[in-house]
């Protein structure tokens, strides 16, 4: 039920773009991002943005109900706080258990990545 | 779980964060861009958003549900009037779809109380000559059915009617088994008191005892179990109970009592062989090591067993609920047709409501309701209407068995109208199941409704169109269609009662009392006996006041015959074993007044006949048809042959017309005899009275009567020859008066439906019949516009009805009395009658288009 909607949310075929998120990593992403500290929806958003030099994108639509979920899942954790600019904000920040998480998919991404690096070097 | 229990009870607060949270990013947003409106573009629809939050809340599922449920009560409470014709339709339907479920799950899971019922079987093994070898007692016949219980653990019963006497009230006539001892063993059942059969009571000398069904032991010993150990007198000869059955255990048919076999061996019919299946071997394995058995045992006694054949068949073939299967489909089938009639048209219903609801769920999808969502809240809408319907149909069917219960007088054993977890399951899902099915096309209809023009039309013209249209116009030509089958079922089934009914059965069956007594052999030993018995029972009889006629007969109108083999005087020999098998009735001398029926030549039996025992036969009609065409039979001879043994020659006294003896066959005569009773005599045989007064008036009378000549003889089956004919066609009647109820139902459904549909479409029209009418046309053309397009369905409707009747009647065949499954009267009434019902269900809306108001009519919005 949680993933099918998580997918449903991810957007129509035809609408994904350059830069779209390959499907499933929005989760390790978000988590490597808490890895710096707390930090709202907002600036989860803007930071893999930055980090990845424009070229991903986060799509807000997708980006709550995964935080919702992840938070459930009791991989991250949140408590509302102050923002920069003196306003209400919900902070989201990782718990042991995303840590391991993270560990693992990381693990596991960088062993998809480099297999499929390995296919395309082919020569 | 705690967790989510915490949730569900802060989820106002859940809500109020979620909304905090998409608000501080939509204002970080549009700082940053300093545009509010692209902020919002990038984060896209916020209620979506906000959906798709609240669906990762594992309790927002259900409430969303509880949510939908609601919203369904609340939209059906709106549309009072069609929520109560579709839940009626739906309750008809369902009713009638779950009443003959009952009955059939009822039959299809009875098993007369026997264990493991279909390892069970009746066995037979009979010779080219008939006989039964399996019940000889020589040596090979042993050898035989030592061979078959390595197969089968074999047991055998023969059927008695006996008269049973104790100090617990009056004599009263039982069907008793005689049954071998291990044969409760067989059927896997122990007393529930007492104890069982052992093999020393089937020895000769052996104190007789007596088993008892629970019912007698409920009925008549009011459950005493003081009643084991005591005797009571079984056809006057005293036996001790050892034991009662349990509840619902039958077997064999509608007994009563059982008393071993080997104790009361004497009579002329051969036992009934039954056995179960040894473990581990399989029907079709044991039938194989039969049929090498009797093979094998040819080859080696070709004298003995000559032509030896093994036959094998369940054991519940002899409560009559196999033959009755076929019917039970056909039922079935047809309240089946019935249900998507029902469906058919509430599916139209709610297409028609669409057009109304296109603006409300446009609404929704603009504000971010997900389609699927919607599919959704429609199904739950249909399924809540479904399930309102299914509670109806179910209060509908319990009337409906009810007043089945009460109108059938003789029930066939395994008829149980009892509802059941079964029967409860099969409602349940059907209800469910025909919410999807009438719901689903509305719902994605709906969900495709082009949301833009739907708020911009408030409704009008955005949904429905041509192709909502079209859709209604295939449901009605399919609701035509499955009712034209309906209907011709029924037309067919009422053509065939007519010709059973109408046909006369050969004698006057008013004011004729007709019961039964019994002789048992202990008190009546000889055939003399029993004749001398009767004898002064008929003097007593006949000087009643109001008595006209008494007689006495082996089988009564419609009652079936005995079958002789008979053999008339120079016709060309035939070989032993291939004699025709022809009915006989043994009759005493004044039956043929008794009923009425007249003589066509030569004379009825006499009384010097009677007294002296003189050897002569009345033939019928039809016999002599047969056997002397064109010839008179009266002083031609004929003989019966018994067991090969050819009796003393008859000679021929009379001809009588034909009387209808086999009742499933009414439209045919067969040849029959009537046989002196002088010549043989039967201990258990109908008594009939002719009177002038109210025949059941005479029952009382005739019973003091009977008891004056034996006091401990019951009097038993006591009812007019109206009534009893009445009953031997009941299964008909029942078919008929269902399949009338069903079709009378459908084309209801189905003339409603048409209406319906035509109704909607003159209410959308009436701009175009306004413009019609503006430029000139006639109140007719309108009226004919209306109708044109009723007709077409009907005509469409009728067409694939009549071809998918033609191709579905042949499986009535069975049930049709002298006619044929494609009858052209039956479909020509069909025809009418739906063309009628069709008229009236467009005639209304016609009538409401021509009154259309053309100034009105173009105003309007």
């Amino acid at each position: 039920m949680t993933d099918s909607s998580y997918q449903a949310s991810m957007g129509k075929a035809e609408q994904r773009s350059q830069g779209e998120l390959v499907q499933g990593t929005l989760d390790m992403l978000i988590l490597k991002t808490l890895t710096r500290g707390a930090l709202h929806g907002y600036g989860i958003a803007q930071l893999i943005q930055q980090v990845s030099d424009e070229v991903l994108r986060v799509e807000e639509g997708s980006l709550y109900p995964a935080l919702h979920r992840l938070e459930l899942d009791g991989v991250i954790d949140s408590e509302w706080g102050q923002s920069a600019n003196n306003r209400r904000a919900k902070y989201y920040k990782l718990t042991p258990l995303g840590r391991k998480q993270l560990a693992k998919e990381a693990s596991n991404w960088s062993r998809l990545a480099q297999a499929i690096a390995r296919v395309m070097e082919m020569a | 779980m705690n967790k989510f229990l915490k949730r569900l009870r802060h989820r106002r607060q859940l809500d109020r964060d979620l909304e905090d949270e998409l608000r501080f990013h939509l204002e970080m947003g549009s700082e940053e861009t300093g545009d509010l409106r692209t902020a919002r573009r990038r984060i896209g629809n916020v209620t979506a958003v906000k959906e798709a939050c609240r669906e990762m809340w594992a309790f927002s599922s259900l409430e969303t549900w509880w949510m939908d449920i609601r919203h369904a009560f609340r939209t059906l409470r709106n549309s009072r009037a069609v929520t109560a014709v579709a839940i009626v339709a739906l309750g008809l339907g369902i009713g009638a779809d779950t009443a003959v479920y009952t009955i059939v799950n009822g039959a299809l899971s009875f098993n007369a109380g026997i264990k493991d019922a279909d390892r069970v079987f009746m066995v037979s093994a009979r010779d080219t000559l008939g006989r039964n070898v399996l019940s000889r007692s020589d040596p090979s016949a042993r050898n035989f059915r030592s061979q078959v219980g390595a197969v089968m653990n074999l047991a055998a019963y023969r059927y008695r009617v006996v008269n049973v006497i104790d100090k617990n009230g009056l004599p009263d006539r039982y069907t008793c088994a005689l049954m071998s001892a291990n044969g409760f063993s067989v059927i896997g059942r122990r007393p529930i008191i007492g104890r069982n059969f052992e093999a020393v009571d089937e020895q000769p000398g052996a104190t007789p005892i007596v088993m008892l069904t629970n019912h007698v032991w409920q009925d008549r010993y009011a459950k005493s179990p003081s009643i084991i150990g005591q005797v009571i007198r079984v056809d006057e000869v005293p036996r001790v109970v050892v034991g009662v059955m349990p509840a619902g255990m039958r077997f064999p048919e509608d007994i009563d009592i059982w008393v071993p076999l080997a104790a009361n061996s004497v009579g002329d019919d051969d036992p009934v062989m039954f056995g179960r299946l040894t473990d581990g071997i399989t029907l079709p394995a044991a039938r194989n090591r039969l049929d090498m058995i009797a093979k094998r045992l040819t080859e080696k006694d070709p004298s003995t067993f000559k032509g030896l054949e093994v036959n094998v068949r369940p054991v519940l073939m002899i409560y009559g609920v196999y033959a009755s299967r076929p019917i039970f489909w056909v039922l079935l089938c047809a309240v089946g047709f019935v249900l998507l009639i029902a469906c058919a048209n509430v599916a139209n219903l709610l297409l028609a409501r669409s057009a109304v609801r296109s603006r409300e769920i446009s609404v929704r999808i603009a504000i971010g309701a997900g389609r699927a969502r919607i599919i959704r809240q429609l199904l739950i809408e249909s399924i809540v209407l479904s399930v309102a319907g299914g509670v109806l149909g179910w209060v509908l069917a319990l009337c409906g068995l009810h007043g089945f219960d009460s109108s059938i007088m003789t029930k066939p054993p395994w008829l149980d109208l009892s509802m059941n977890t079964n029967v409860f399951v099969y409602l349940a899902a059907i209800s469910v199941t025909t919410g999807i099915l009438f719901g689903l096309a509305p719902a994605l209809q709906l969900a495709k409704v082009d949301i833009i023009n739907a708020i911009k039309n408030g409704g009008h013209g955005a949904f429905g169109g041509a192709r909502g249209r079209h859709l209604s116009g295939v449901l009605v030509v399919f609701e035509m269609a499955l009712c034209v089958m309906l209907l011709i079922g029924a037309g067919l089934m009422i053509r065939s009662a007519l010709n059973l009914y109408g046909t006369p059965i050969g004698v006057n069956t008013a004011d004729v009392l007709v019961l039964r007594i019994g002789l048992p052999e202990a008190k009546y030993p000889r055939p003399d006996d029993v004749v001398a018995f009767h004898r002064r029972l008929k003097t007593q009889i006949d000087s009643l006041p109001g008595v006209e006629e008494m007689a006495v007969t082996s089988n009564l109108p419609l009652g079936n015959s005995m079958e002789v083999t008979p053999e008339v005087e120079g016709a060309p020999p035939v070989e032993q074993g291939r004699l025709p098998r022809l009915g006989a009735l043994v009759v005493s001398r004044d039956y043929f007044r008794t009923l009425q029926i007249p003589s066509r030549r030569g004379r009825f039996f006499s009384p010097a006949d009677e007294a002296s025992q003189s050897a002569v036969v009345i033939v019928n009609n039809s016999f002599a048809a047969k056997f002397w065409p064109g010839v008179d039979p009266v002083g031609k001879r004929l003989r019966v042959v018994k067991e090969r043994v050819p009796q003393p020659w008859l000679t021929v006294i009379g001809v009588v017309p034909d009387v209808h003896q086999d009742y499933q066959r009414p439209l045919e005569n067969d040849p029959l005899i009537y046989m002196p009773y002088a010549l043989e005599t039967q201990r258990a045989m109908f008594i009939i009275v002719r009177s002038r007064i109210q025949p059941e008036k005479l029952a009382n009378a005739f019973r003091k009567e009977v008891q004056s000549l034996d006091e401990n003889l019951p009097v038993y089956d006591v009812s007019t020859l109206g009534d009893r004919m009445a009953h031997q066609r009941l299964d008909v009647a029942v078919v008929v008066a269902l399949f009338t109820i069903f079709a009378a139902i459908a084309l209801l459904l189905a003339s409603v439906g048409l209406y319906a549909v035509i109704a909607h479409s003159v209410s959308q029209r009436t701009r175009e019949i306004g413009l019609r009418m503006a430029v000139g046309g006639t109140a007719r053309d309108i009226v004919w516009l209306i109708f044109a397009q009723g007709i077409r369905q009907i005509v469409v409707g009728l067409s694939f009805g009549l071809a998918g009747a033609i191709a579905l009647a042949r499986v009535l065949r069975a049930d049709l009395v002298g006619v044929s499954p494609s009858d052209p009267i039956t479909c020509l009434a069909v025809v009418l009658v739906l063309i009628l019902a069709g008229a009236i269900g467009c005639a209304v809306p016609a009538r409401r288009a021509a009154h259309v108001d053309p100034v009105v009519a173009l105003r309007c919005d």
